[in-house]
């Protein structure tokens, strides 16, 4: 168990770790160099800011948009949002684990707060998870991804406030760990290659779009020619 | 998968393992990922990338000058290649360097402090110049493709010959500088390698295969995109390779003739193998195969002809800069590290060489030209049926999570305990043997101090002195031995062992036994050790440690002796000497320890302590 422990903290942790922080680079570049493309090959160069401004703006705060339709899931969704972030990178735990491997540090979120914040997230997610099971629409939307994530993202929280403030025995709290850790990590490599990736890329999703949906001047003849049917009214 | 794809999956592979290895090196040090060490500091990244890479980049200027100075127009379609490969070559050599060297920030350093007694002053102004010359020489490529810099583009190709006599100087200037750099080690360098004439055989080796270089450049980028190669002006320009080679040749075997060392050759050493091996790839397969007509221009012929002859002149540099430069007490072998760093590099500068093939005008026409609108012809991949794009979209989703992928790999397989360590070594301490006298010498190398602790113990006063020195206990031990806390020659020792604490296999004692909740579990708010253990301090008074980890061994004995023995000797002026190194490191391996062994006794490790004798002789008590 020990070297268990001792293979995920080390090896397997500076995997998924490079995984994960190059995998949402390289989406995010990727991305973006896709849209600089479609910018270069579009007839209409004006872009409207403003517009992509207030709309990247409005999505990444979805303040007005949480007594419209769906409040409950809205605020939900949003207080799940603000412990899954806050937690992992400011728990103090976390913090001393950087300080003794690589020698820096940050502030971190007082004790309680951290507490109620991962209780808040479990509990929102499932909140989320049985909205999603529930509702028509929702469902008839998901795919098994979406029921599966909230369940994955769940198991480091549990298993960390356990490990933080249960009193377990020495080989409970090990394999309890063991778990926190690896899920943790199964998070990590999976990220980039899922729909959480919207973590680096929703500030431009916005943005993306705006210019995705610009065509070359020519298109309409390249569609007509590439289905065969050149010369035909679009 | 084409053989573009392949060639150029596996360059994306190795510059990940290269990345996340300098990544390592940048934030742990040299010691986390390389063996070099003080006796050792030149490893293979300066023996197979610095000093190789920069003469194989010689191709740049001997190609250039030939069109220029010796104005054969026909060789003019190879001058952007040549060019290309000797900025990539250098750019690579340069980068390895920083990666060597570190602190990339002081690199502006040399430019400003002269440092005129050192050799690698000049070589350092000249890679500096001659980097700046060739991305000069070549931007005019890169720039035809955008309209941007038109300006800069005119003026650069207006003064280009400005330029190339500049490139041409610089190379041979440090071409011949880098011989010089050897010179210095002559009691080092094996003698078949070491000669006056270094900088002259430094210079005519990198001229002679400088053009192979750029022909095997020529021939392999032929080969991957399935193209004809002018094999007529390819021959032309190894026949003046062919020439210098076997110049080359000539200069070197008369300098061993004249110096008496032709007999070194076969005296059945493995460096007179290596020697012969050297000799062979680089002089005589070439020399027999572009001496012969019909062998030059055939294709098999010129690239085997080349090849070889990169291999050899690589080899030789290798072994200049690095084989056969015998430093005594020294064993360097490069770690899998190095090897990553060493082919990461020249990976990522052929990466940059296909893409400048791909996208530039290198050749009279590109060979890729993304007009060719192959985003309305979709063509699905053989691995899959997913359709990824465009191939310039396929390429980038494809290579660049090769890249993820072998860099995550590599950052997980950076050594655990090497970077822990900082890069220091882990020496285990044993524990000082004897009797009354003990002989103290934690990492056995026999050159340790003599310790005449029934002495200390009847002077000190007797049993209530024991607690002078031995001042914290192992739980359920009296007086125990500095080693057991001390434990490493020349690192701190965690001697509370945290994991151990809580661990199932060792004392299993939950969280909350130590850090009682709910406060944040930390080092602050847990137990101190003197709340279980009682016994653990020799003296009820003594403060509890403020930290849990036990200085060296080395740093231990010393602070415990010296501190004590400086304060007697302050204390009484007939007895100053004590407060000396000499006093306990005497020069030699005590009589009682050489009439205990049989045989010749170890000779001191190169980092070991030598003092001269006591030039004051300690007074008896």
């Amino acid at each position: 168990m020990d070297t268990w422990l001792e293979f995920a903290r080390g090896p397997l942790f500076r995997l998924s770790f490079g995984v994960m922080m190059l995998g949402l680079l390289r989406v995010l570049l990727l991305d973006l160099y896709g849209a600089w493309e479609a910018y270069r090959r579009a007839g209409d160069k004006t872009l409207p800011w403003g517009y992509i401004i207030r709309r990247t703006l409005v999505w990444f705060f979805p303040i007005n948009k949480v007594f419209k339709g769906r409040p409950f899931y809205s605020i939900c969704s949003i207080l799940f949002h603000i412990g899954l972030i806050l937690v992992p990178v400011l728990l103090f735990a976390h913090i001393q684990l950087w300080q003794s491997g690589v020698g820096i540090s940050w502030p971190a979120l007082p004790k309680p707060v951290a507490d109620w914040l991962t209780i808040s997230t479990i509990v929102f997610a499932l909140a989320l998870l049985i909205g999603r099971s529930f509702s028509r629409t929702s469902s008839f939307l998901s795919r098994k991804q979406d029921y599966l994530w909230p369940l994955l993202l769940l198991l480091p929280f549990v298993t960390g406030y356990v490990c933080a403030n249960m009193s377990v025995g020495a080989s409970t709290y090990q394999v309890t760990m063991l778990i926190h850790i690896l899920s943790g990590e199964l998070i990590f490599i999976l990220l980039p290659f899922t729909k959480i990736a919207h973590c680096i890329l929703l500030p431009f999703s916005q943005f993306v779009s705006c210019v995705a949906w610009r065509f070359p001047a020519d298109t309409d003849d390249a569609v007509c020619t590439t289905l065969n049917k050149k010369g035909a009214p679009v | 998968m084409n053989r573009v794809d392949v060639f150029k999956s596996v360059l994306w592979t190795l510059t990940g393992l290269a990345v996340a290895t300098a990544i390592t090196r940048f934030i742990f040090g040299l010691g986390a990922v390389s063996n070099l060490s003080d006796s050792t500091p030149w490893g293979i990244w300066k023996g197979l990338n610095v000093v190789p890479g920069i003469a194989l980049a010689a191709g740049g200027f001997v190609v250039t000058a030939v069109i220029y100075v010796l104005k054969r127009e026909e060789f003019h379609r190879y001058a952007k290649v040549a060019v290309l490969i000797a900025f990539l070559g250098y750019l690579s050599a340069a980068t390895a360097l920083v990666v060597e060297l570190g602190l990339p920030w002081l690199v502006w350093q040399p430019v400003i402090y002269w440092q005129f007694h050192s050799a690698l002053f000049e070589v350092s102004w000249c890679v500096m110049l001659y980097l700046g010359v060739l991305l000069l020489e070549f931007l005019p490529v890169p720039l035809e493709e955008t309209s941007w810099f038109a300006g800069l583009r005119r003026f650069l190709t207006k003064y280009k010959l400005v330029l190339v006599f500049l490139g041409i100087m610089i190379s041979c200037l440090h071409q011949s500088s880098l011989g010089t750099l050897f010179l210095i080690t002559p009691e080092k360098l094996h003698p078949l390698w070491y000669s006056a004439l270094l900088p002259i055989e430094f210079l005519v080796s990198a001229i002679a295969v400088g053009p192979l270089v750029v022909i095997l450049g020529v021939l392999v980028i032929c080969y991957m995109y399935r193209k004809e190669a002018d094999r007529k002006t390819l021959s032309k320009l190894a026949y003046l390779g062919f020439i210098v080679t076997v110049i080359y040749g000539l200069i070197r075997f008369i300098d061993l003739g004249v110096n008496g060392k032709l007999p070194t050759i076969f005296d059945g050493s493995w460096q007179s193998t290596v020697f012969l091996i050297e000799i062979a790839l680089m002089l005589v397969i070439p020399i027999v195969l572009l001496g012969i007509r019909k062998l030059r221009y055939s294709q098999a012929g010129l690239a085997i002809a080349c090849f070889s002859a990169v291999i050899g002149l690589g080899l030789d540099r290798a072994n200049i800069a690095g084989v056969m430069l015998q430093v005594p007490g020294s064993h360097y072998y490069p770690t899998i590290y190095e090897v990553f760093v060493s082919l990461g590099i020249v990976a990522g500068a052929i990466i940059v060489f296909l893409f400048c093939v791909e996208h530039f005008k290198i050749w009279d026409v590109k060979w890729k030209d993304p007009r060719e609108r192959a985003e309305y012809c979709p063509k699905f991949g053989l691995a899959s049926d997913v359709w990824l794009g465009s191939p310039g979209v396929t390429e980038r989703v494809k290579y660049s999570l090769i890249f993820v992928l072998s860099f995550a790999l590599g950052f997980a397989l950076m050594p655990q305990d090497r970077i822990e360590s900082k890069g220091v070594e882990e020496i285990t301490v044993q524990k000082a043997r004897g009797g009354d006298t003990l002989f103290i010498d934690g990492n056995l190398d026999a050159f340790g101090t003599l310790f005449d602790h029934a002495r200390h113990v009847d002077n000190l006063g007797q049993k209530e002195s024991c607690i002078r020195c031995h001042h914290m206990n192992v739980p359920l031990d009296k007086e125990s031995g500095c080693w057991e806390c001390h434990s490493s020659m020349y690192t701190a020792t965690d001697i509370f062992r945290h994991d151990w604490h809580a661990s199932p296999n060792g004392a299993a004692i939950a969280c909350d036994v130590c850090h009682e909740p709910p406060q944040e579990r930390q080092k602050a708010s847990a137990k101190k050790c003197r709340d279980c253990h009682v016994d653990l301090y020799a003296d009820s008074t003594a403060d509890t440690l403020d930290t849990y980890l036990a200085m060296s061994y080395v740093d231990a004995m010393h602070i415990l002796c010296v501190d004590c023995h400086r304060w007697l000797a302050s204390a009484d002026t007939t007895r100053a000497a004590l407060a000396q190194c000499p006093t306990c490191h005497t020069g030699s391996q005590p009589d009682y320890l050489k009439a205990d062994m049989r045989g010749e006794l170890r000779r001191p490790a190169p980092n070991h302590v030598m003092m001269p004798p006591a030039v004051l002789q300690v007074k008896e008590e």
